[in-house]
C-alpha cells in the first residue's frame, strides 16, 4: 500500500534516525518546539573553525519531524556555517519526497521544519555572539521567522 | 422523551455540513466535538434571520427592529436561566466564550480578593483556561497555585484538597466538571461540600459538561460557573459566566465602556445594573440569538437523552477499542463516570501521524496536547489522540475509525 507521506522511506527514517543524543560541551544548543501539536526538539552543535564538526538532536517529535531533524543533521555535519547558513526548506523536503506538503498541508509542514527554524535561531545566536550587529544576521532571523 | 437513536436520520439532516465530502470523496465523519460541535440549520438560520431581518444594537434605540434585536438578545437570557436551573436572570453574563468567563473573573473578583499568601486550588486535569489566568493572578499577588493530583483511573485524589483545605488559606478553589482530555466527570458535589464547610469560593468550568449533560446550577452551589456556546451546538464568540449574584455584587468592572454605565462625567462613572456593568461595549448579539436557537434544539432532544446517547456510544468505542492491540485508552472504563471523550495512544505511533492517517478517510480526530500540558505531562505522554463524539455520531462513525486504525498498522508494519 502507498501513501503520499508515510512512505517507507520516512517511517524507517524516523525509526532509526542519525545523530540522536546530546553533546557534553557544545558550542550551540538550540531548543524549539512547535505549540500546536508537542513536536519539541533541541539541537546541539560544536563549531571549529567555521565547521560544524559534530552535531546531535534530542527530544519529542512525530514521524515528519523525526525524519526531517534526521535528515537535516546529516546534510550539515562537517559542513561549514555558511552551508547551514544557506541551506533551503526545499533541500531537506525534497530528500524525503515531501517537497508537496508545503501546499498540501501548511499543518504538518511545521513538523518538518522545526528542526530547521532551531538550526537557524541556533546560528544566529552562535553568530550574534561573535559578529554584533552585522545586516546578513538580521537576514538569518527573519529567514527563521519566516520558514513557515 | 424519544432516543436519539431512534431520530439520528433526521438529527443528522439538521447538520448541513454532514454531507460534506472530504480528500478524496470521503463523508466527513467528525468526531472532534471536544474541541468544538457543529452546527445545524436552526442555529445558522437564526443568525441569518437577525442580519437580514433585524440587525440593529441592543439596549439603545427606541425604533423597532432595535427593540426587536434586544428583546431576542435578552431573551437567550432567559434561556440559558431555564437550561441550566438558574433563578436570577441578572446573573448571567455573555462572554466570548470559557475562557474569557475564567479571565473575567480572575480579573474582577481575583485582583480584588486574593492577597499575598492566599492559595487558589485548580487540578491536574485543567485546560489552559483554567491555568494560565491563576498562575498570571498569583504571580501579581504573591499568592500560591497548588493543584489537586489525579490517580491512575484518571480521577481526582480529593484527599489532597483537605489537605489544602486545613492551611486555611485557600481562597477559591477551581476545576473542570468533566476533563476535555480524559472526559472524567468530577465529583462536584463533594468538591463544593468540602469548600462550603471551609468557607471556600468554588469556579466550575463547565465547557465540558453543559454540553453533554444535565445540569443545575442552583443545585450544584459553586460560585462561579462558564461555558461556551460552540461546545454545544451555538456559534463561535459567545458564552456566559455565571456568578452568584451576593458575589457578583462586590465586583468592580471587567471592561469599561458603553453599555456597563450609568451615569459618566468627565471624572467619575457610577454603574449599570447587573449584569450590564459586566458586558461593556456592543456585544456579539447575533451568535447570542443563535446560541438561543441552539439551547432550544437540545432541550428538544432533552439533555438525558444525549448523556444516554453518549454513554452507548462511548461503551460501544471502548469495548471495540479495548480490543485493539497496541492502543493505550486513559481516563475511567466506567461509562457512568465519564463523558464521550476518549483519548488514546496507538502502538509508539505519534498521535500526528494517526490523525494524518486517519483523515485520509474523511475521520476528524484531534491530535496534540489539547490545551492541557500539565495533563500530558502527568501521563508522560507528549501528546494524544482524541475522538469526541456528539449527537449526530453513530456506532458506523466508530466502527469507521477503528477501520482506518488498521491502516495505520499496515503503513506502519506494526
Ligand atoms: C474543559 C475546557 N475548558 C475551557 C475550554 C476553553 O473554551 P473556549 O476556547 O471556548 O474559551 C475548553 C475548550 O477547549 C475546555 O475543553
Amino acid at each position: 500500500m502507498s501513501d503520499p507521506i508515510y512512505t517507507e522511506i520516512i517511517i524507517d527514517e524516523a525509526r532509526n534516525p542519525q545523530n540522536e543524543g546530546t553533546l557534553e560541551n557544545p558550542d550551540i544548543s538550540q531548543h524549539d518546539s512547535n505549540p500546536m501539536c508537542g513536536d519539541s526538539i533541541t539541537l546541539q552543535m560544536n563549531v571549529t573553525d567555521d565547521s560544524i564538526n559534530d552535531i546531535k538532536w534530542s527530544g519529542e517529535g512525530c514521524t515528519i519531524c523525526k525524519a526531517c531533524t534526521s535528515v537535516l543533521t546529516q546534510l550539515i555535519k562537517g559542513k561549514n556555517i555558511d552551508f547551514a547558513k544557506n541551506l533551503k526548506k526545499e533541500e531537506i523536503l525534497s530528500e524525503l519526497g515531501l517537497e508537496y506538503l508545503a501546499k498540501q498541508s501548511p499543518i504538518r509542514i511545521k513538523c518538518a521544519l522545526l528542526s530547521m527554524k532551531a538550526l537557524k535561531l541556533g546560528l544566529y545566536s552562535y553568530l550574534a555572539k561573535k559578529l554584533a550587529g552585522s545586516l546578513s544576521l538580521d537576514n538569518l532571523k527573519d529567514d527563521a521567522a519566516n520558514l513557515y | 422523551m424519544q432516543s436519539i437513536e431512534s431520530s439520528i436520520e433526521n438529527i443528522r439532516k439538521d447538520f448541513p455540513i454532514l454531507k460534506r465530502k472530504v480528500r478524496d470523496n470521503k463523508l466527513l465523519v467528525y468526531l472532534d466535538n471536544a474541541s468544538t460541535t457543529q452546527k445545524p440549520k436552526q442555529v445558522i438560520d437564526a443568525i441569518t434571520n437577525y442580519y437580514n431581518n433585524y440587525n440593529a444594537n441592543i439596549h439603545r434605540s427606541v425604533y423597532s427592529i432595535a427593540e426587536e434585536a434586544t428583546e431576542a438578545y435578552e431573551r437567550v437570557r432567559d434561556k440559558v436561566a431555564k437550561f441550566l436551573n438558574i433563578s436570577k436572570r441578572e446573573e448571567i453574563i455573555f462572554v466570548r466564550g470559557t475562557t474569557e468567563g475564567i479571565n473575567l473573573v480572575a480579573y474582577a473578583w481575583g485582583r480584588k480578593y486574593i492577597k499575598e499568601g492566599d492559595i487558589i486550588v485548580t487540578t491536574e486535569y485543567e485546560h489552559h483556561s483554567n491555568i494560565v489566568p491563576w498562575q498570571l493572578l498569583v504571580k501579581e499577588k504573591g499568592a500560591k497555585l497548588e493543584y489537586i493530583e489525579i490517580n491512575d483511573n484518571g480521577e481526582l485524589i480529593l484527599d489532597q484538597l483537605d489537605k489544602y483545605l486545613a492551611t486555611g488559606k485557600v481562597k477559591l478553589v477551581v476545576f473542570s466538571l468533566m476533563s476535555n482530555v480524559l472526559g472524567t466527570i468530577s465529583d462536584a458535589e463533594k468538591i463544593i461540600s468540602k469548600c462550603h464547610e471551609a468557607g471556600v469560593k468554588t469556579l466550575v468550568d463547565a465547557a465540558q459538561a453543559v454540553p453533554h449533560m444535565s445540569v443545575d446550577v442552583t443545585k450544584l452551589g459553586c460560585d462561579f460557573f462558564a461555558f461556551s456556546a460552540h461546545k454545544m451546538l451555538g456559534p463561535t464568540g459567545i458564552g456566559v459566566l455565571w456568578v452568584r449574584k451576593s458575589v457578583l455584587e462586590t465586583m468592580d468592572p471587567f471592561h469599561g465602556g458603553g453599555d456597563m454605565i450609568r451615569e459618566v462625567h468627565k471624572y467619575e462613572t457610577t454603574w449599570n445594573d447587573l449584569p450590564y456593568k459586566f458586558e461593556a461595549g456592543t456585544p456579539n448579539i447575533a451568535d447570542v440569538i443563535g446560541f438561543g436557537s441552539a439551547i432550544d434544539y437540545l432541550s428538544q432532544l432533552g439533555m438525558e437523552a444525549v448523556r444516554k446517547h453518549e454513554m452507548e456510544l462511548t461503551q460501544y468505542a471502548l469495548d471495540k477499542m479495548s480490543q485493539i492491540k497496541g492502543i493505550v485508552i486513559y481516563g475511567p472504563k466506567d461509562v457512568s463516570k465519564r463523558g464521550g471523550v476518549i483519548s488514546f495512544n496507538f502502538h509508539d505511533v505519534h498521535p500526528h501521524d494517526v490523525a494524518t492517517i486517519v483523515d485520509r478517510e474523511g475521520i476528524a480526530i484531534r491530535s496534540g496536547h489539547h490545551c492541557a500540558q500539565v495533563l500530558m505531562e502527568k501521563l508522560n505522554v507528549a501528546a494524544t489522540n482524541r475522538a469526541s463524539f456528539y449527537i449526530y455520531n453513530t456506532k458506523q462513525d466508530v466502527d469507521k475509525l477503528i477501520q482506518s486504525l488498521g491502516k495505520v498498522s499496515e503503513l506502519f508494519k506494526l
